[in-house]
């Protein structure tokens, strides 16, 4: 069995070792500093096991070593946001957490596929990626998995259809500028622009850029779980069975959409290799717009790190 | 699809809806009486549907009047155990909330069945029926299962075999007066007697009593929660699919075993009616004795309660 580690034990890592285990692909090494939570949460699991009949081995560290022989490592060790703030503004905080994480992952899985879900996803990725010298292939930012979920759930409930006909594609920084592109959203095939007036088109997309917001201001003390670790398994699964998904992720662009050493959201095949292949879509002038914009974001928030 | 309600949407109650919903069993309310707690999270699990590939429904609320056509009330409300408290030391407060939210299944959701999960359980079961005035096949308590799963597992880790081939059986009252059955749980029907040492099962049987205390250790601030959803997942899926399955469940007691008006984990038949049947297992002294010193442990818990003037 392959081994994905996660970095963080919070709500967002300890699911997605439950959906890892609901899946049975994968054993998983909960890693927290916090001493007792990663093996607290991982016991339980593993408790469930017998009920819930998998194989899979969960176990919880406070100790990063463990993380050896990983195929994949996914990092959501940080701060969540509160109430009214933009994922931005844990940026250095966050890179704080996160910059002794990566020497430890240099150190002990050099060549595991990361994936990072500590937010700002983009530019924390671009920083694991530099920081730590990896390939570019390694360097999995988990965003639009997230956001194409959200955005198949409210296409599904706006049209009454099921949520497994339905396809979404999102690119751009994981923020308020997050590109959503309705001509390749569809519903077996569909283009939801021939389903939907623009009007509701246009609510649902915004709606899915403040999905995040909606969650946390109805649990005020608590940000979203369940769909970021559903969307962290997803990707994982599928480097872990070389499945070569067509996923929404942030990757490390060296020249793609005129991009260059920079962590954006673009549609790209996932596989053993991490980021096999970035897929360039063709964009009309609006989208490539409003992509540079969503880029300019990121590219200063990237810079903040490097000063 | 069928309707399963969730009362009380902290981690036990919102990881029930996750793995009901990965199985797919049926269309699911999370109510709680803080504002935004049910929405946030059903919204939250909605929005990986399109991933997880459910096509049940999951609602969030605070009204109670949602429970309206439910074939399965699930209820998880209350405060948790804290580090060193025991349950009984929940009593008060869980009571009152108990008898509250009882009078609310009765009025909305009369014909469902009732799966206890807050603890004690086996009182707050005794608290529901009181309240709601349910048959008695109605109202069953979660507990044998999570004991079981959890002996499974340490079982399974001591030996280096499969969870799957394990089973156990656990019965007694939810807490230190538990009552693991050895002779009756198994490796792919090896009873592990026969398999492993007297030492090392009383290991397994002494930590399966402290299971919950040793995920509360390992916490601090929370609670064990996966596992104890996961077994509450078990007996709605039995219920919702009439799978008659022998569990073991808290279920009133009307002579059975000896023991008379009480909740008490013993193995059931369940399915769609609820409690089926009580299977009365042949038991040595030891094991007898073991389970009226449990009950015993119930009853007295529920004269305190009498005490409170709670009904």
């Amino acid at each position: 069995m392959k081994k994905v580690s996660i970095i963080g034990a919070g709500n967002v890592g300890a699911n997605a070792a439950f959906y890892i285990a609901e899946k049975n692909f994968a054993d998983v090494m909960l890693i927290d500093i916090v001493e007792g939570r990663a093996k607290g949460k991982a016991l339980d699991l593993m408790e469930a096991a017998p009920v819930r009949d998998y194989d899979t081995k969960i176990d919880g560290s406070d100790n990063i070593e463990n993380i050896a022989n990983s195929e994949v490592v996914v990092v959501t060790a940080g701060h969540v946001r509160k109430p009214q703030m933009s994922r931005l503004d844990l940026l250095e905080q966050n890179a704080k957490v996160i910059g002794p994480i990566i020497g430890k992952i240099k150190q002990y899985a050099p060549e595991a596929k990361i994936i990072v879900v500590t937010e700002p996803v983009d530019a924390l990725s671009c920083y694991v990626w530099k920081k730590g010298g990896f390939k570019r292939n390694q360097i999995i930012g988990m965003t639009g998995v997230l956001d194409t979920t959200r955005l198949r759930e409210f296409i599904s409930k706006e049209l009454q259809v099921s949520t497994a006909d339905t396809t979404a594609l999102v690119m751009g920084g994981h923020h308020d500028y997050m590109v959503i592109l309705p001509r390749y959203a569809r519903v077996e095939g569909i283009p939801i622009t021939q389903l939907l007036p623009k009007e509701r088109i246009t609510n649902i997309i915004r709606r899915t850029r403040e999905a995040g917001s909606e969650i946390l201001s109805y649990l005020k003390t608590a940000t979203a779980h369940y769909a970021p670790a559903a969307a962290i398994a997803e990707i994982a699964e599928a480097i872990v069975k070389d499945s070569k998904r067509l996923l929404c992720i942030s990757a490390c662009l060296q020249g793609e959409y005129g991009v260059k050493d920079l962590c954006l959201g673009v549609p790209a095949i996932i596989g053993a290799n991490g980021i096999e292949k970035v897929i360039e879509l063709q964009l009309t002038l609006e989208e490539k717009q409003e992509f540079d914009e969503s880029m300019t974001v990121i590219s200063e928030a990237v810079k903040i790190l490097e000063e | 699809m069928n309707k399963v309600s969730i009362i009380g949407s902290g981690n036990v109650g919102t990881s029930t809806a996750l793995y009901l919903a990965e199985k797919k069993i049926a269309d699911i309310s999370l109510i709680d009486v803080v504002e935004g707690l049910s929405e946030g999270k059903a919204l939250d699990a909605e929005e990986s549907a399109p991933i997880r590939k459910y096509d049940i429904e999951l609602r969030g609320t605070t009204d109670f009047s949602e429970l309206a056509g439910s074939d399965v009330v699930v209820v998880t409300a209350g405060i948790a155990r804290k580090p060193g408290m025991s349950r009984a030391d929940l009593l008060n407060t869980n009571a009152k909330i108990i008898k509250s939210v009882s009078e609310k299944i009765a009025q909305y959701a009369p014909n469902s069945i009732i799966v206890m999960v807050t603890n004690p359980l086996d009182v707050m079961s005794y608290v529901a029926l009181k309240i709601t005035g349910f048959a008695l096949k109605r109202i069953v308590g979660m507990a044998g299962v999570l004991d079981a799963t959890r002996f499974r597992y340490f079982v399974a880790q001591k030996l280096g075999v499969a969870v799957g081939d394990t089973t156990a059986m656990v019965l007694g009252g939810h807490g230190d007066s538990m009552v693991p059955l050895p002779r009756y749980s198994t490796v792919g029907g090896v009873p592990i007697t026969e398999i492993l040492s007297k030492d090392d099962i009383d290991k397994i049987i002494e930590r399966t009593r402290k299971g919950g205390a040793e995920i509360v250790g390992y916490l601090k601030t929370g609670s064990a929660y996966y596992a104890p959803a996961a077994s509450v997942a078990e007996m709605v899926e039995c219920i919702i699919r009439d799978k008659k399955r022998i569990l073991p469940c808290s279920a009133y007691l009307r002579g059975e075993y000896g023991i008379e008006g009480i909740f008490v984990g013993v193995p059931v038949l369940l399915g769609k009616n609820g409690v089926d049947r009580i299977i009365e297992l042949e038991l040595i002294p030891e094991e007898k004795e073991a389970l009226h010193v449990s009950a015993a442990a119930v009853k007295e818990v529920i004269e305190k309660l009498e005490d409170l003037e709670i009904f």
